[in-house]
């Protein structure tokens, strides 16, 4: 190629991308606006409604994190500006709270996918009654929490008439008293119990939707099961596996029903999470301002995290990609 | 009439900053079949959406029976479209599938399921119109895709690539029943493919476009003689046209160490035109095996077809050359051997720079 | 339509291979507690709290009359009429939303579906204490449609990403034909998108009524007497009842029973839904 040859490529291309711009432009103004807005308009209603219904509350409960505002001490409503936050922060049973949240999440996510993963790897070959195992698998996900807990807290785990007490002194191990003792622990197996099935679905999904023949070119290859499952199937799963930590959880960073209902927090506020420590001091001890405050720091320590995993989700799961 | 004008149509794609179609001129004829080829990302099936609508015209206009197609929308252009994925509509039945347009117009039921049996006999499709698409096997679906475009007799219809997903011996006969059924019906068609065998047994004229924009617009004979630029001359035709650039001698062009040999007028063009090298142009069909004079090629690969052989050879320096021969021919692998043109054989001169033809 | 790459394994496990054996004996565990949960629900008190756990019993149907007899019917009203209404609410608002989000992308697209997902994540115990203000300060305290305009809200983004999702998998081309054809947009999307999105809506809509049914937190401190759903009512009930297990056995199966059996029913809908259309 000559170099008189590359320049004129170049003038060829610099006006092609000059009349790309001009059209762009003359797009740009009048008819494609109003398109745009028609296009927009179904979003409309259901947009409007979040917005009236969640941004609103949440700007009054920034309004009332500055108060000092005692329900039963009506009157005595006055502004305080960031002392509910200092105060907060030196709570130090905020924080021993927030400790239980992160390790409530962070272990029920984890446990309930690795479990869920297990399940899900179980349940893609066939065999004589998948489906139902499948429907028996489920079903944790579907019972109203507060039902479920209650089981658990009394027949499963009572100290004297729990089935797990009766099924451990058959191998020597005495009587314990889970709730009283292991408080924590005791929630967390509860939600792991009604979390993976939810995993354990997403993940199946994952492993149906991966093609089999790559697996059988691995197995060419000479991989065995377990090279293939590390090399092949584990990267496939990953978004699966990422969308299903994200929600769950941003589910289980509200959990509360099950707190409420076995342990109610305690002993003391051993097992109370943030939702539940909010929820004590704003509808038993009545301390409006101080309970605000705290919903605005789980909301900030909730936007960080979030803002990381809305954009795996969007990264993993863009929408149009997968219509292809 | 339906007779269709692309002028200085052009398009941009979404995202980029370049055209998709650059200001194609095409004048389509009243019942004409045109064939609009080239390889991916040449346009040509933008080409066909801007004329169903589908796609925006961004600059210049198209024209459909005279009347300015811009800001008019695909449900009042009066097109018929089959689609690659011939795009049924999973949950209609067969005759659901093809009777929609017509009950969109508000034809009556009864006068519906006439129309409809009647393109389903032309496309032996009857017994199948209870049926939906998800029950049906490729070349059927194919063919209610057809069927959905026939009933609606439109001014224009508009296929693309409709045969890409059909097996190869499918896809033959299939081709003669299309180019049967459009001059029985005699409506103006735009076809698309990337096959240029397709486009030659079946248009009119054919479109060959390259990166948005028209190379050459004629019959395809025309094409095949007289191939307007290079990229043409290499497209059409099966082998493709060797295409060399090698540089000038005094008697021809040197090709590896032997030189091909340029008849007086060629020779004289390529002097006027001040060159000292050239691109040649020459068909499998026009070299032969002679015993002395032409190209010392080297022997890579013979494809012996039955009815004839075609002779994959080397001249040197990754120069190939693609001669056809009787079958069973005398040259093997890694033999050497010279070609020559043949005694009616064309050689065609373009512009080592351009591609233009030259003369 | 395409064919999906392989969708059940075909592999040809033995039907009687240890894995089967594994996943049934783990399945078994899993559904234990539910199990015991109804099996308690038809032993009288006697037959309940003991140990070692009794598995053979005279049943009764006592348990439940008491339930009954407790007045369980206003909640059960309550709580389907705040699923229901809810979740028809949110189709209403979130099948144009996921409509306008997919087939028609703008700019802002993305914006708008960020904004979406983000309400889910802020925690609602943040919103609680206004929303209790704002919500009494209205009248409408002890009153069931606070509950079906926040289940609405709870809902509504986990549903309009689903949607999307399940409109997203309608290939472009059927809309173009349709257009071609002669069909308006609004004609289009009745006569071809409806139909094939339809199992889509409803495997949202299921999920839906899932976690609107068993919503508890907004439901306990929005509600006393008046509006109280299944959930709230039953934790009402223990405290009446206390340690008496076979009776509060049969409330919790009340209370989760109309769930459990739509899941089972709809089971293939729900694990559609629940993988959010990533199968194809």
């Amino acid at each position: 190629m000559t170099v008189v040859a590359d320049t004129e490529a170049d003038a060829g291309q610099k006006a092609v991308a000059e009349r790309v711009r001009k059209i762009r432009e003359a797009q740009d103004t009048g008819v494609s606006r109003a398109e745009g807005w028609r296009r927009r308009g179904p979003l409309l209603p259901a947009l409007i409604f979040m917005i009236v219904v969640t941004q609103i509350p949440f700007l009054f409960t920034l309004y009332y994190s500055t108060l000092s505002w005692n329900l039963v001490r009506p009157g005595s409503r006055r502004f305080v500006g960031l002392q509910n936050y200092i105060a907060v922060v030196k709570d130090s049973q905020f924080w021993s709270v927030s400790f239980n949240t992160v390790i409530l999440i962070v272990g029920v996510v984890l446990i309930s996918a690795v479990v869920g993963l297990l399940l899900a790897l179980l349940l893609d070959r066939a065999f004589l009654g998948r489906g139902i195992v499948r429907t028996l698998l489920i079903t944790p996900f579907l019972v109203t929490p507060v039902a479920a807990a209650l089981i658990w807290k009394t027949t499963i785990l009572d100290p004297t008439n729990g089935i797990l007490n009766w099924v451990l002194s058959l191998v020597g191990i005495g009587k314990v008293d889970w709730i009283g003792q292991f408080p924590l622990p005791a929630v967390m197996v509860e939600l792991i119990w009604q979390w993976t099935p939810f995993m354990m679905l997403l993940i199946l999904a994952g492993l149906q939707s991966m093609p089999r023949d790559i697996l059988e070119a691995g197995g060419v290859d000479g991989a065995n099961a377990f090279q293939l499952f590390r090399e092949l199937t584990l990267p496939h799963l990953r978004r699966f596996i990422e969308l299903g930590v994200v929600l769950g959880a941003i589910y289980l960073v509200n959990t509360f029903d099950v707190i409420y209902m076995m342990t109610q927090g305690g002993p003391g506020i051993a097992s109370a999470n943030l939702p539940f420590y909010i929820y004590q001091r704003a509808f038993l001890g009545f301390d409006m301002g101080q309970a605000a405050a705290m919903g605005v720091v789980v909301v900030i320590f909730t936007m960080i995290i979030a803002s990381f995993a809305l954009r795996l989700i969007f990264k993993s799961f863009s929408g149009k990609e997968e219509a292809a | 009439m339906a007779t269709i004008t692309y002028r200085n149509a052009s398009c941009i794609y979404a995202q980029a900053e370049t055209l998709a179609v650059d200001s194609l001129n095409l004048d389509i004829q009243d019942g004409e079949f045109v064939v609009l080829v080239g390889p991916s990302g040449s346009g040509k099936s933008t080409a066909l959406r801007m004329l169903a609508g589908l796609e925006d015209i961004d600059e210049g206009s198209i024209e459909i029976g005279g009347k300015d197609m811009t800001g008019v929308p695909s449900k009042d252009r009066d097109i018929a479209m089959v689609f690659q994925n011939y795009a049924l509509y999973p949950n209609k039945t067969v005759a659901e599938n093809m009777g929609f347009a017509l009950k969109l117009r508000g034809v009556s039921a009864g006068e519906r399921r006439k129309k409809v049996e009647e393109a389903a006999k032309v496309l032996d499709l009857t017994e199948y119109l209870d049926r939906k698409p998800a029950k049906l096997s490729g070349g059927q679906r194919q063919r209610v895709a057809m069927g959905r475009a026939i009933v609606r007799e439109p001014q224009v219809f508009c296929m693309d690539e409709p045969l890409s997903n059909l097996d190869a011996k499918l896809r033959v006969q299939t081709r003669t029943q299309i180019a049967a059924l459009q001059r029985r019906l005699g409506t103006t068609t735009v076809y698309v493919t990337h096959d240029q065998v397709e486009a030659m047994t079946m248009g009119d004229r054919v479109a060959v476009l390259k990166g948005g924009k028209l190379q050459q617009f004629a019959s395809p004979s025309e094409l095949y003689d007289k191939p307007k630029n290079a990229f043409v001359a290499g497209f059409i035709g099966s082998p493709a046209m060797n295409l060399v650039t090698a540089p000038i001698t005094s008697d021809g062009i040197r090709i590896g160490e032997s030189t091909l040999e340029l008849e007086r007028d060629e020779m004289a063009l390529l002097a006027d035109a001040g060159l000292k090298e050239v691109t040649i142009g020459v068909r499998p069909e026009q070299l032969e095996l002679s015993e002395s004079g032409g190209v010392e090629v080297i022997v890579d690969l013979v494809e012996d077809l039955g009815s004839e052989a075609y002779l994959y050879t080397h001249a040197g320096a990754g120069i190939q050359l693609v001669a056809r021969s009787l079958p069973r021919s005398p040259a093997r692998l890694a033999d050497t051997v010279r070609l020559r043109r043949t005694p009616d054989g064309v050689v065609h001169l373009f512009h080592p720079d351009t591609g233009e033809r030259i003369g | 339509m395409t064919t999906a790459p392989a969708t059940i394994s075909k592999r040809k496990a033995r039907k009687f291979s240890p894995w089967a054996v594994v996943a049934w004996i783990v399945a078994l565990g899993f559904f234990f507690p539910v199990f015991w949960m109804v099996l308690t629900a038809f032993k009288q008190e006697g037959d309940a709290a003991t140990s070692p756990p009794k598995l053979f019993f005279t049943p009764t149907l006592d348990q439940f009359k008491a339930v009954f007899d407790q007045g369980i019917g206003p909640a059960m009203l309550n709580s389907l009429f705040a699923t229901g209404l809810s979740t028809l609410l949110v189709l209403l608002l979130g099948v144009p939303a996921a409509f306008a989000l997919s087939l028609r992308p703008v700019r802002k697209t993305q914006d708008a579906l960020f904004f979406f997902m983000s309400t889910k994540m802020l925690p609602i115990v943040a919103a609680i204490l206004p929303l209790y203000v704002i919500v009494s300060n209205i009248g409408l305290l002890d009153n069931i449609w606070a509950l079906v305009i926040l289940y609405t809200s709870m809902n509504l983004p986990i549903a309009v990403w689903m949607m999307r999702s399940f409109f997203l998998e309608v290939p472009g081309e059927l809309l173009e034909a349709a257009s071609l054809d002669g069909a308006s947009l609004w004609r289009s999307v009745r006569e071809v998108i409806l139909p094939l999105v339809s199992p889509g809506i409803a495997a949202t809509a299921l999920i839906c009524v899932i976690f609107a049914w068993n919503e508890f937190f907004f439901a306990v401190n929005l509600t006393a007497v008046n509006a109280q759903t299944m959930p709230v009512y039953l934790v009402g009930f223990i405290a009446g009842e206390g340690q008496y297990w076979a009776v509060l056995s049969a409330a919790a199966t009340m209370a989760a029973l109309p769930v459990i059996l739509c899941g089972w029913f709809a089971q293939n809908k729900l694990v559609r839904g629940l993988s959010f259309g990533a199968i194809k």
